[in-house]
């Protein structure tokens, strides 16, 4: 087995330690996309694009915005016939995504999630202003003036923290991550 | 008294005080204790999933220690908090190499997980372990003729923990009618808020907001219950910009579940973190009528 | 004792020979105490491979043959019947299974031999303590009991009824027909399912040959093999059935009225004194003892007094029978149950008027059924304008039932047609998966259907709902489903929506087999002997399976399998006799000492205990060899012929043979 892996046996390895069936049993069915509520917004529907995997399509399924569209409600994992995690292959593909940098830069969800998870690895809790930049200039004029109108709500209603937090023990915590970064790192 | 190690998540420190405010309430009044677990930290939510599964277990891990280390079962009240301390335990206990990666890790901060803690999300707390009756017997001004939208959201039922019927839940329903209050039939009890999509891909969240209001409107609710401070403030924090979207006029408040059995319970509004709203529940207020 | 065994290693062509050293084994085997011969052989099934037997035993004098190859289920018949042919009782042969537990178990060569030596000894061991049995022999009662008059049963009863047999049908419900009654009309002839099962029904309740026991059901069975003792339970129908001329009046004149959940799945209503549809067989009608007034509050009466026969047919004093028959063989053809689609909330069966069962819809276009035929909503009025037709439902789904339900496509093609005869502007969506048309005849139905202007949408709908997000859905229901074919979501409006779900099997069926003694799998279905090769046989001699409880199927494979079940107990009862194995269990009288724990643990109830000597028997035809009170005996007084202690634990020295030598070589 020296040869370099094909996609579909990529994306499996990836669901190795997943508690659902392999993709090879998918049959096809759309109940995950029939189900799906954001279905109507990704550019290939869930069962499609686990069909592209199992076809090997990499470039297509790495350029599909389906999976940063996913909310991971798991409405397709509990119904689907063949049991395959599919909100759980979304998860997988995002980190694919974001570990071998092939997302296309107009979707906001990577840098959000890389910001959010820097933000915990330093104060170990989530500091929402913080996260404010790594999307918020993504917005058009209009969305941005919007957000900011939420965001001074909430400010007046004491619903926004004004202090980052800080962990007690957050040099252990911080120990504790560096155990599993060398690890989790996916080169 | 029975008590149990409460692990709030960071929605609830300010975002969702309100939900944090209640929750201690409601329980204190029905003889439950909450010791917050110290120190705890992030549990992850989604978005650490997509980028590092096995750091993202031992976040959770963390906690789920420290919650060992004081022996009791943890509580969440957020549903995404729940969901992760759930899974993350259930695959510590039956994946060996997980664990020792996980307490690994932990030993960084003097801490072990051995997988026996039981999670539980809040209104499992109030629904299973003190049960109706419990409940009605504190109702003090019962919430007759409030008819309620029960909003589940998804990830306190799905994925599915065993065989159960993650289609058909009634437990949120039970609850509502425990405290005199009236669940509406609301289609899309299950359906997603969009949780973080409302940053991420804010047209899908939007969208998603807008049916779920309409689905209660239609069935005619004075209010949507939560049970998840990302559902609240999507539904809450969002209405608004809904509304400007899609030229809707909607104006339903939403509320946290531990609000409403408080108002049932005689708690004073102020307590219950009522007051920081977007959208008015002064209509609400008036069903919380005292009976004889 | 001295005894010569002659030993057979086989190489099953690669089989064994490609792990198992056979060469091997047979030389080492040559050399081991009791042993004339040993060969290695390619086929040793093969007729050459039985003349190398049969030549041995004559020429050789052998007293003992092993052979060491595949598992007894395959050839134990074949190398018995060689040594029956050269003159050595059968059961002085033993069998070796080194392919099955042995070579096709493991690729390594070393440990695959040295297990092969192991089995080899043991049989080789055991052989010497065997002795010879002689086969007993079992009469036939040419009487058979049939257990379900659906068409699967209706068809076996015909069978053996035409042919000179007679036969006890019992059946569950007032009248026989099952599920099939119900139809209206048949894939993919559209034939009218009545019309063509009420003549096979007639020919039931008139045949000479036929006792016909409906509203009945079997209590207890007894017995084996030719020789079974049963009581049926006819409950009481509160109608005489010697003088009621089925005129009917009683039933016009009965006040009251129930839901019919059974016949009319729940769509209409029945007297509480019925007869389930107008041609039911027997004509006798049956008082619904839950609802009648009389049985409830001693009112009423309208039956009895309106009933015209001298004397009056209405016995409200009548009581259950418990009737005894002695039959040969049984025949099971009990049928399905069609899943509760309640247990699948997101298609709204219960909480949305609109949504139908197939088994509703079947009652709704049914000419006699509550609606005259026409196709209706909830209201029994209106006329839909657009209908959805769900396929899978609750099967090929890892949650409710893995198996695919075999006729659902087939009638689901059939919907579609019978709703565009009678609406003929009606919108028709068939949501599937895959169209499964294998059949004689289905897929030139299924061409026929694709000419008549039905939406076919594969994708396997997601919810049903009148949770309303467009305009144009006000009033609907919605259909929500992936076209997999275009890859969108869609949102079907539709004003019906007919789902087909799982054919399960029936709610008792575990029941049911453990009263016959014989087995269901895992979904509830009835096992057969084996799935390609004997279909409507079971592992119980003398019990046989036919029709949809044996797994969901379509009526001519449930007429086939009623059919070919008939024809199997017609050949026992052609043959009169039958050979039954003797490996039974035998009590040493002197030993006994009546603690009587074998009696109640007997599952064939074969022990009986004679209280005047105080010591138990075991009656050698009831006994069906299973051991269980050989082992359980605390005195050792009962010995199982065939496999007595003796010959197991000199079989289990065998094994231990390289351990037993202190060369530990790891197996």
């Amino acid at each position: 087995m020296a040869d370099k892996p094909t996609f579909s046996e990529e994306v499996s390895n990836l669901l190795h330690a997943s508690h659902g069936n392999p993709l090879t049993t998918c049959i096809q069915c759309g109940t995950c996309s029939g189900t799906c509520p954001v279905a109507e917004f990704m550019d290939h529907t869930p069962r499609k694009l686990i069909g592209m995997i199992n076809a090997d399509l990499k470039e297509e399924v790495l350029e599909s915005n389906t999976y940063w569209y996913c909310a991971s409600c798991f409405h397709c994992t509990v119904r689907c016939p063949s049991e395959i995690d599919i909100a759980g292959l979304m998860y997988a593909l995002k980190r694919y995504s974001i570990w071998n940098h092939t997302y296309s830069e107009e979707f906001i969800g990577p840098v959000f999630s890389e910001t959010f998870v820097k933000s915990i690895l330093r104060s170990g809790r989530s500091y929402e202003p913080v996260l404010a930049p790594s999307y918020i200039f993504s917005y058009g004029v209009r969305e941005f003036l919007n957000e900011a109108h939420t965001a001074t709500n909430l400010m007046l209603k004491g619903r926004l923290p004004v202090l980052p937090p800080r962990l007690k023990r957050s040099e252990n915590f911080k120990k504790m991550a560096n155990r599993i970064i060398p690890m989790g790192e996916a080169k | 008294m029975s008590k149990y190690a409460y692990f709030p998540g960071c929605s609830l420190e300010k975002m969702a005080l309100s939900y944090h405010q209640s929750t201690m309430e409601t329980t204190r009044e029905l003889g439950v204790e909450l010791q917050e677990l110290e120190d705890w930290n992030c549990c992850g939510a989604t978005t650490y999933f997509h980028v590092d599964e096995l750091l993202a277990y031992t976040l959770v891990g963390r906690n789920l220690a420290m919650a060992e280390k004081m022996g009791y079962d943890l509580v969440a009240p957020c549903s995404a908090c729940y969901k992760n301390a759930y899974f993350t335990s259930a695959y510590l206990k039956e994946d060996q190499d997980l664990a020792d990666h996980i307490n690994y890790a932990l030993e960084a901060d003097n801490l072990q997980y051995s997988g026996n803690t039981a999670v539980k999300h809040l209104m499992e707390v109030f629904a299973d372990d003190l049960g109706m009756e419990e409940i009605e017997r504190k109702v003090t001004h019962p919430l007759t003729g409030l008819r309620v939208a029960p909003y589940y959201g998804c990830q306190i039922v799905r994925p599915k923990k065993d065989h159960e019927d993650v289609e058909g839940p009634v437990f949120f329903e039970e609850l509502m009618t425990a405290v005199g209050a009236e669940p509406v039939d609301f289609a899309y009890k299950l359906r997603c808020c969009g949780g973080s999509l409302i940053i991420t891909s804010r047209d899908a969240a939007l969208s998603l907001i807008r049916d779920l209001l309409q689905s209660a409107a239609d069935s005619d609710a004075a209010v949507i219950a939560t049970a998840c401070p990302l559902c609240q403030t999507n539904l809450e924090c969002y209405q608004r910009l809904v509304n400007q979207e899609f030229g809707t006029e909607f104006k339903i408040p939403i509320m946290y579940f531990t609000q409403l059995i408080g108002l049932a319970m005689g708690i004073p509004k102020k307590k219950l973190g009522i007051g920081t709203e977007f959208i008015s529940v002064d209509s609400v207020l008036t069903y919380a009528q005292k009976s004889e | 004792m001295s005894e010569k065994v002659g030993v057979y290693v086989c190489h099953c062509g690669t089989n064994i020979a490609k792990v198992v050293d056979v060469e091997e084994v047979s030389q080492w085997a040559g050399e081991q105490e009791n042993v004339e011969i040993a060969r290695d052989y390619k086929f040793m099934c093969s007729s050459l491979g039985q003349d190398l037997i049969i030549d041995d035993i004559k020429e050789k004098g052998l007293t003992r043959v092993v052979v060491a190859s595949c598992s007894p289920h395959m050839h134990e018949k074949t190398f018995r019947a060689a040594c029956e042919k050269a003159g050595l009782n059968p059961f002085l042969y033993e069998m070796a299974n080194i392919r099955e537990h042995d070579s096709w178990t493991t690729d390594d060569e070393v440990a695959a031999t040295q297990k092969a030596k192991a089995l080899v000894n043991a049989a080789i061991d055991r052989v010497v303590h065997q002795e010879p049995l002689e086969p007993i022999q079992v009469e036939i009662n040419p009487n058979t009991l049939i257990v379900g008059a659906g068409i699967a049963g209706i068809s076996a009863a015909l069978e053996l009824a035409d042919a000179g047999n007679h036969v006890i049908l019992v059946e569950r419900e007032p009248s026989i027909g099952g599920h099939m009654a119900q139809l209206d009309k048949t894939f993919p002839t559209l034939d009218c399912s009545a019309c063509i099962l009420t003549p096979k029904m007639v020919d039931v309740g008139q045949h000479p040959n036929i006792t016909l026991l409906t509203w009945s059901e079997v209590e207890a069975v007894d017995g084996y093999l030719g020789n079974f003792k049963v009581n049926v339970r006819k409950k009481a129908r509160y109608v005489d059935e010697e003088h009621c001329t089925g005129c009917g009046i009683c039933i016009d004149k009965c006040p009251f009225k129930v839901v019919d959940n059974v016949f009319e799945a729940g769509l209409g209503e029945r007297k509480v004194i019925y007869r389930p549809f107008p041609q039911a067989v027997p004509k006798y009608p049956v008082i619904d003892v839950e609802n009648c007034v009389y049985f409830l509050r001693g009112k009423c009466k309208a039956c009895q007094i309106f009933c015209p026969t001298e004397p009056n047919s209405i016995d409200f004093e009548q009581e259950d029978e418990i009737l005894q028959y002695d039959v040969g063989n049984i025949i099971l053809a009990t049928g399905f149950d069609l899943m509760d689609v309640t247990r699948i909330p997101q298609y709204g069966y219960g909480r949305l008027a609109n949504v139908f069962t197939s088994l509703e819809f079947e009652r709704m276009v049914n000419a006699s059924g509550p609606t005259d035929g026409k196709i209706v909503m909830r209201d029994m009025e209106t006329a839909p304008k657009s209908v959805a037709i769900v396929h899978c439902v609750g099967s090929r789904d890892n949650n409710y039932n893995v198996y695919c339900s075999n006729v659902c496509c087939m009638y689901s093609l059939k919907f579609a047609h019978l709703i565009h005869e009678r609406i003929p502007d009606a919108e028709v969506y068939n949501c599937y998966i895959d169209i499964r048309t294998p059949g004689k005849g289905y897929e030139e139905f299924y061409n026929r259907l694709l000419e008549e202007n039905t939406h076919f949408i594969r994708g396997k709908v997601a919810d049903v709902t009148d949770a309303v997000r467009f305009p144009g859905e006000e009033g609907k229901l919605i259909v929500q489903v992936e076209d997999t074919l275009i890859g969108k979501q869609r949102r079907l409006p539709v004003d019906m929506v007919i789902l087909s779900p799982a054919m399960e099997a029936r709610y008792d069926s575990r029941e049911v087999s453990q009263l016959f003694r014989m087995g269901c799998d895992f979904e509830g279905f009835f096992v057969e002997r084996h799935p390609k090769l004997d279909p409507v046989a079971t592992m119980t001699e003398g019990v046989f399976i036919a029709g949809a409880c044996q797994g969901p199927k379509d009526v001519p494979a449930s007429v086939s399998q009623g059919a070919a079940a008939a024809a199997r107990v017609a050949g026992l009862i052609n043959l009169g006799t039958v050979m039954m194995e003797p490996v039974r269990a035998s009590i040493n009288k002197e030993l006994c000492s009546g603690c009587r724990i074998c009696n109640d643990l007997c599952p064939y109830n074969a022990i009986v205990f004679h209280d005047d000597q105080e010591i138990s028997e075991v009656i050698t035809a009831l006994c069906q060899g299973c051991g269980t009170c050989v082992a359980a005996c605390p005195s050792a007084a009962i010995t199982g012929a065939h496999f007595t202690n003796e010959q197991l634990f000199s079989e289990i020295e065998g094994i231990l043979w390289d351990v037993r030598e202190k060369q530990a070589v790891p197996v």
